[in-house]
Order: structure tokens, then sequence, then C-alpha cells
């Protein structure tokens, strides 16, 4: 047997090293069943894919760090989707699971994110709170997307503001997470906000 | 074992003597990563948009790659970040980094660690929105631009 013989050999696959685009991502978060898959494949080049993925939750009331958390590591779907600015970056939107439950951590996706977008069901603000919370801490830049479900918002954005007592820095938008320009505005005023943050 | 060889491939998923350690209900999807959890030597989890890319070398000795690994490389062919390659192979994400991680280190594929800083570089932020701005809506029509 001669489990090497290289030499001298055409390469059977010949292939030119492929320079992978830069990749940059966005986080999707919400309460369950609030349209985050939806507004992904909206915007996505490509069907949304799902994944497992493992997040810890910490036990709720822990809020002293030199205690040692209760952590649990749950394994949960994620679906993304992606979109090609030019051959050399590349967008990933992901939708953070869990969220709809108090106390996950979602650093092993969020890491690195350039914002987030959070989406809210008025008839179920609660459901937003663990998100908006995440956001806020991690200083990640975030907006909050109201999203319309047949045109129809039950609150104000006012309303919404108040009730998710957000900053006032904080964007809140009222959007369609089925119609593909409604989700890319809202994405922009994510971007526009971290931009802003750059500059100063 | 004794011949000091870093395990990689085949020999990773059956090191004889060597159990995976701690208990076993999670075993399935760790099993093909013979029990290792950890994804990185440096103990930071890769990014999940991770680009990863088949080397010449790999995609030479892919017939001689087993199951997993065999896959990974061979769906690397274009460039693929993690969180693809586990969705379009079915596998935990924290599986393909990993295994990713091995064929890294055997030489077949090459993995892409995105700079986090990236994220306050004005400039990529601007591509991204000048990117988006492109896009039309599903009617076609163009966002205004100001």
């Amino acid at each position: 047997m001669t489990p090497n013989d290289p030499a001298g050999r055409t390469p059977a696959a010949p292939v030119a090293p492929v320079r992978p685009p830069l990749p940059v991502k966005m986080v999707i978060a919400g309460g369950f069943g609030v349209g985050k898959t939806t507004a992904v494949g909206a915007i996505s080049e490509i069907e949304p894919l799902t994944t497992e993925a493992a997040i810890t939750e910490v036990a709720a009331g822990v809020d002293d760090l030199s205690h040692t958390p209760t952590k649990t590591t749950t394994t949960v779907a994620m679906d993304f989707g992606c979109l090609t600015i030019d051959p050399t970056l590349k967008l990933y939107l992901f939708g953070t699971p869990g969220q709809e439950r108090f106390g996950f951590m979602w650093d092993d996706i969020v890491e690195g994110a350039l914002g987030g977008l959070v989406i809210v069901d008025t008839r179920r603000l609660d459901d937003c709170y663990a998100a908006v919370d995440y956001f806020e801490h991690r200083q990640i830049p975030f907006a909050v997307a109201v999203n319309a479900f047949d045109g129809q918002v039950e609150h104000s954005i006012d309303e919404v503001r108040w009730a998710l007592d957000v900053a006032d820095r904080v964007p809140v938008v009222v959007f369609d997470a089925r119609e593909r320009g409604s989700v890319r505005d809202a994405l922009l005023v994510v971007l526009e906000r971290a931009l802003a943050r750059t500059e100063g | 074992m004794a011949d000091g060889r870093p395990p990689d491939g085949e020999d990773a998923l059956r090191q004889p003597g060597q159990d995976p350690v701690g208990p076993a209900p999670a075993v399935r999807p760790f099993l093909v990563t013979a029990g290792r959890v950890a994804p990185s030597a440096t103990g930071r989890p890769v990014p999940v948009e991770t680009q990863v890319v088949a080397t010449a070398g790999g995609l030479t000795v892919l017939d001689g790659l087993s199951f997993e690994q065999h896959d990974i490389v061979a769906a690397c062919r274009l460039p693929q970040s993690i969180a693809e390659l586990a969705a379009r192979l079915r596998l935990h994400l924290n599986v393909v980094r990993v295994l990713a991680e091995d064929l890294r280190t055997a030489g077949h594929l090459t993995v892409y660690v995105p700079d986090i800083d990236i994220t306050r570089d004005a400039s990529v932020l601007r591509r991204v929105i000048d990117g988006l701005r492109a896009i039309p809506d599903s009617r076609g029509v163009l966002r205004d631009t100001e």
C-alpha cells in the first residue's frame, strides 16, 4: 500500500486559492413567532438555513458576578441567511434563539455583530425585554422594530418606547417583516446608528 | 499512540483505550470530535460567520478522509461560514468548530477568523450601508437616497 504517492502526479482537483469574503453579521432578536425568520427570509439571498446552536442559560436572579452562577447549556435551533454585499463583503443575518426565556446569553452568536434588530409584536411586548436588555448591556447598537402584522399596530411608537423603557437614542420603527424593502430599511437604521457611534 | 503524532483524520475518531471523558448522554454530536468540546486552542470559539475554505492539499486527500471530515472539506470547495457548514451538513455548530480546527491543523482547510474590531470600522459599515441601499424592495423599487 502506498498511501501517499503524490510525486509527479497531476493533482486530482487543482483549485485556485479562493479568498473568502469578509463576513460581517447582524443579529435579529425577538420573542417566539414574532417574525425573525420571516425578516431574515425577506432579505436573504438564500432560503434561511437552520442550525443548532448552544446557548448558555444563566439562572435568573444571579446578579453578583463574584458568585458562581448556575449555568446550563441548551441547544436551540437558529435560523440565518446571508446577503452578498460585493465579492469581498458578505452580510450574515442571525435570528437569535431562546429570547422568549429570561437570562440567555447569546455571546457565542452575537460576539462581533455590527448591530441588532429587536422585533416586537405589540400584543406581546414582554417577549422582547430580554433582547433589549441584552443589547443595552453589551453596548451593541440596536433598534426596535415593531412588526406590523397585517398593517396593524396596537400601540403607538411612543407607547412601545415607554413600555420597553428604551433610551431615547435607540430608534423605534414600524416595519413589515415580510417586505424586503421594509427589512432593508430597518437594518439600515441599525447600521446608521452603529456608524454614528464610530464617529462619535 | 506512541508515535507522538497528533491525532488527525480517522485516528481521532477511534483512539484505542482513550474513551471520551465524561458522561454519555450527549454522545452522538460529540462522538465525531472524540469527545472534545473545546473549540480551539485559544479557548474562544471562532465566530459563527468565520469563513472556511478547503486547501488544494485537502481536496487532494479528500477520498482518504472519513465521514464528517470528508463532507466538510468537500463542502468547502467554495468558502463557507461555520454556520452554513453546520446547517448544510446537519451538524452541531460546536462539532463543526472542533472538526474545522482539526482540519486546519492537518492542513486540509484554511480558517479565516474575522477580526472583531471590524464592527467599529466606519469604512466597513459604510460599505454595508451602501450595499443594502442598493437592494430593491420586493416590487423592485430602490430606496430613496438622501
